[in-house]
């Protein structure tokens, strides 16, 4: 029994750890397939989702809902804030760059959304303080643990279903309806989008807004792990982009793989390895896989071209 | 650089009118065809200064030699043209063969945390640091260049900063080398407790810095990295080994920041691991591309009007407590600079003086 527990907590930690990775990397490789910008503002997204969803969460749990009803209003409030603001940022900033830029375009997003992420970090310090706010437990009741058998903290089960359910409908939403036929179709082609009529602005709005919207859901499901404070995006942001080079910049599919293929790598390293290699393991793990697939494969495990995005 | 001013005369006119009419005007005194001005800018220019820049260096250099007296003062200045020169270093790889090198405070802490080392573990002098320091920093820079330069724009930016923060990693957690958290003390670079002639010696290596990278880019090998820089695949056509001078060139700006990452250890005395953190690399970058892409002079200027002014903010009484709004004007200003003048400081007094038919002070003759 001992041994099947501890391969049950590896299996639960990495498919947490990966479902969340994969939903933070779907969202950045989405932009970057449709709009091609390198976001680096997506941990920024993540934190904020942590934070309204810290808000929204001690706002709810006080008007005497059904216990499962407050996270539910907290994580999907989250997100849409989230959107809200990742739509306005497009809307002042993208959208003005886009007019006035000549040359090197994705490089001048990189540094824009560099900006755009320095003033998040410390415009949030600003307003709501220093203080780390997270809730020791969101998911009240112990329902899976008496089906289980095993004492698995229900929070990153939920976790994880969250991101699956997450990135299943946002994967339904961008094959089956017409919005999201008309994402594709900007982002195999921008000019011959807008010749068949789709509003190439609405789009970008919408895709950017799409990402900020799972990163929310992210960070405000994730709140009894991290608890939000405002330099807390740096390290989703660091393992999205690693998911992007890891498996090929812009591909959703492979995004999802890429995330709990992280996932698993992390947990691996710091369950078996770190006794070897000090708590740094996971990062010089991860650092020597990257630089060999790279070495072998330099578009990643599954890159064909960059600009064959969203398939 | 100084062919601009012909090309302009005669073949580009039609198509590009606003930029540069000096033919139509008189030749006067600083203006296109003076043999006098010539003369003096081909023998300043050997030292990569044009002749506004010599000129500006030289003030410069007497306010700060003569005026500057407050100790608060000669502090800020001096962490402000540390700023600028390694704002130049990261401007040699970004404006000239535009690779993002998002992890460049690590190299300069790697610098840092070398000569930190020596002198902590083994009592090595801290004027001995200066060559491990500047050859550690060269060493990685040369051989993550090998495997990850070839790659190109944003895999390069983020494999830099993927390793940057192995790197941070690294010394915050071996702690029996690096001692972590509680941070690396070990003895400054001179005995005297005075800060002055940490300003006289950073001002050295600042301008040592500029007039070695400027030369360089005034060689072959600097017009290859322009070259890559503006049209890679046409600097193929031509016969250049791009990989080659990309990882030249991305090798001897690690080495810069190494060499100043010698510096900043023994000015400062103290090593923590918050050095090498990606922070610290916005601050630079944005110091960076505020002075204008492929100018390095630019970098220098910027960071002499931002360190300063920050600390201006920081004094005010009122909004001393808040050490964030000083990074959100960073932010901001990065963001203005981007979306409404990309081409940033130097852009900007290259403008100007064109304007005034100034050009040929301005730009350094060959």
């Amino acid at each position: 029994m001992e041994v099947l527990g501890q391969v049950w907590d590896f299996f639960a930690t990495s498919m947490m750890r990966g479902g969340m990775y994969s939903l933070m990397a779907v969202g950045l490789a989405l932009v970057f397939g449709v709009m091609n910008i390198a976001n680096f503002a997506h941990g920024e997204f993540y934190m904020l989702g942590a934070f309204f969803g810290y808000f929204i969460l001690s706002a709810t749990s006080k008007l005497g809902l059904p216990a499962f009803l407050p996270p539910i209003i907290c994580i999907a409030g989250a997100g849409l804030c989230v959107a809200l603001v990742a739509g306005i940022i497009e809307r002042t900033s993208f959208r003005a760059l886009r007019k006035r830029s000549k040359g090197q375009w994705l490089m001048n997003t990189f540094l824009l959304t560099l900006g755009i992420s320095i003033i998040l970090q410390n415009g949030s310090r600003i307003v709501w303080g220093g203080r780390y706010r997270g809730v020791t437990r969101m998911w009240k009741g112990d329902f899976l643990n008496s089906l289980l058998d095993y004492s698995l903290p229900p929070d990153r089960l939920i976790a994880f279903l969250i991101a699956v359910l997450s990135i299943g409908g946002f994967v339904l939403f961008l094959n089956k309806t017409t919005t999201g036929r008309a994402i594709r179709a900007v982002s195999q082609d921008e000019v011959g989008a807008s010749l068949v009529g789709i509003n190439l602005g609405f789009i970008h709005t919408l895709v950017f807004s799409l990402s900020g919207l799972l990163a929310g859901i992210a960070g405000a499901s994730l709140l009894s792990v991290t608890p939000a404070s405002s330099f807390m995006g740096t390290m989703p942001l660091y393992k999205s982009w690693f998911v992007l080079i890891l498996v090929g910049m812009g591909s959703i599919g492979g995004s999802i793989v890429g995330g709990l293929i992280l996932g698993f790598l992390e947990t691996f390293a710091t369950t078996y390895l770190s006794v070897y290699l000090g708590s740094g393991s996971s990062e010089f793990v991860c650092l020597a896989v990257i630089i060999t697939i790279l070495l072998i494969k330099p578009n990643g495990i599954f890159g064909k071209s960059v600009k064959s995005a969203v398939e | 650089m100084s062919s601009h001013a012909m090309e302009s005369n005669d073949l580009t006119k039609a198509t590009d009118p606003p930029a540069n009419p000096p033919s139509i005007r008189p030749p006067v005194r600083g203006a296109a065809g003076d043999p006098a001005l010539d003369s003096y800018s081909k023998a300043i220019g050997t030292l990569g200064f044009s002749p506004i820049g010599l000129l500006a260096t030289l003030m410069g250099l007497v306010f700060l030699l003569t005026m500057v007296k407050d100790e608060s003062w000669v502090r800020i200045l001096t962490s402000a043209i540390m700023y600028g020169a390694l704002a130049m270093a990261f401007d040699f790889t970004s404006g000239y063969i535009g690779i993002v090198n998002f992890g460049f405070a690590a190299f300069m802490g790697l610098g840092a945390y070398v000569t930190g080392c020596l002198s902590f573990h083994l009592g090595w002098s801290p004027w001995a640091g200066l060559v491990p320091a500047t050859l550690a920093a060269a060493i990685l820079g040369l051989l993550l260049g090998l495997m990850t330069i070839r790659l190109g724009g944003i895999f390069a930016a983020c494999m830099t900063w993927f390793v940057a923060m192995a790197m941070l990693s690294v010394s915050s957690n071996w702690v029996t080398m690096t001692r972590g958290a509680t941070g690396l003390s070990f003895p400054l670079l001179l005995k005297s407790a005075d800060n002055f002639p940490y300003l006289v010696i950073m001002v050295a290596l600042a301008l040592f810095s500029y007039v070695a990278l400027s030369l360089l880019v005034r060689t072959k090998a600097g017009l290859a990295f322009q070259a890559i820089g503006q049209d890679q695949e046409a600097a193929a056509i031509s016969g250049i080994d791009s990989n080659y001078y990309k990882v030249l060139n991305f090798t001897i700006s690690c080495a810069f920041a190494g060499f100043i990452g010698w510096f900043y250890a023994h000015y400062v005395g103290v090593l923590t691991p918050p050095v090498l953190h990606t922070k610290a690399t916005v601050e630079i970058m944005v110091i960076s591309y505020i002075g204008g892409r492929g100018s390095l002079w630019g970098g220098l200027l910027a960071a002499l009007i931002i360190v300063p002014s920050m600390e201006y903010v920081k004094s005010i009484q009122a909004l001393s407590d808040i050490m964030e709004l000083r990074l959100l004007l960073y932010g901001l200003l990065m963001i203005l600079v981007m979306i409404y003048y990309p081409g940033g400081l130097s852009e900007l007094l290259k403008t100007i003086f064109n304007k005034l038919g100034l050009h040929k002070w301005i730009s350094a003759a060959k």
